[in-house]
């Protein structure tokens, strides 16, 4: 089991998903992947996504404005 | 103070109205309401980007320019609301108050951050896709707001027509997004 962080601080909707997806298919089962994010639009459909998917998901605000979103996967 | 805003970080109620993202629904509902009201109050459909066109030529007046002979500032309309002023146009000050409104709800959620610019890339992508979308809102007559939204809800053909296009162009946009800038 790795775990993987994915940069998208100062990145804009919707490249915080698009590289999301891109990263958690080229990862394997029982994975991390910690996206951090500072665009609250991101912190509201990254998760959506990954719950669709049938991943575990938590969110951490790690700073005002500053999330974590923490995606295993988990099939 | 500072055993103030510890508990009201806490309250459900501040979580739940500033904190917390709104459901679909909810920031759909609110909107369908507000649209109306807005309606009823200013006379118009509820428009954002051909007010930042009279904002870009109140600009070019103040820098000496002059748009008298432009086509797109010919009718009697927009030469009136060039005219009357930044303070006497509802749409001016309805994007204000969207700016202010956003910069309050950001800061009252305690999630305001200066962010950083990673690229140059970044820099090309946000000013390129920031023309298109303003070029393309004035050669369609309004943007998702004006023609899309206030369109609809009109019971307008057109806000339909303009809602087939948005798709195809956003799926055009993120494919080019994905080539280019990511």
């Amino acid at each position: 089991m790795k775990e993987y962080t994915l940069d998208c601080l100062g990145e804009a909707c919707p490249v915080p998903l698009m590289k999301t997806e891109k990263k958690i298919n080229s990862m394997e089962v029982g994975d991390v992947l910690v996206v951090q994010i500072d665009h609250s639009c991101a912190m509201k459909n990254v998760p959506e996504w990954a719950r669709t998917q049938g991943y575990n998901v938590e969110i951490e605000e790690v700073e005002d404005g500053e999330w974590e979103v923490v995606i295993e996967k988990t099939k | 103070m500072k055993k103030i805003i510890e508990k009201l970080e806490k309250n459900q109620y501040y979580l739940a109205v500033f904190k917390n993202p709104f459901t679909y629904i909810t920031g759909a509902v609110l909107l369908s309401i507000l649209q109306i009201a807005l309606l009823a109050s200013a006379g118009n459909p509820w428009g954002v980007s051909g007010t930042f066109t009279n904002w870009a030529a109140w600009i070019y007046e103040a820098l000496g320019g002059s748009v008298d002979k432009w086509f797109y500032f010919s009718s009697l309309g927009a030469q009136n609301t060039l005219n009357a002023g930044f303070l006497n146009d509802p749409g001016s000050i309805q994007n204000v108050g969207i700016i202010v409104g956003a910069l309050l709800a950001t800061l009252l959620a305690s999630q305001f951050k200066f962010k950083k610019i990673k690229s140059f890339r970044q820099v090309i992508a946000a000013a390129l896709g920031g023309t298109l979308m303003g070029y393309g809102a004035r050669l369609a007559f309004g943007c998702n707001i004006g023609a899309l939204f206030s369109g609809i809800s009109s019971l307008s053909f057109s806000g339909w027509v303009f809602g087939l296009f948005l798709l195809i162009g956003a799926f055009i946009g993120s494919k080019l997004l994905a080539r280019f800038f990511m």
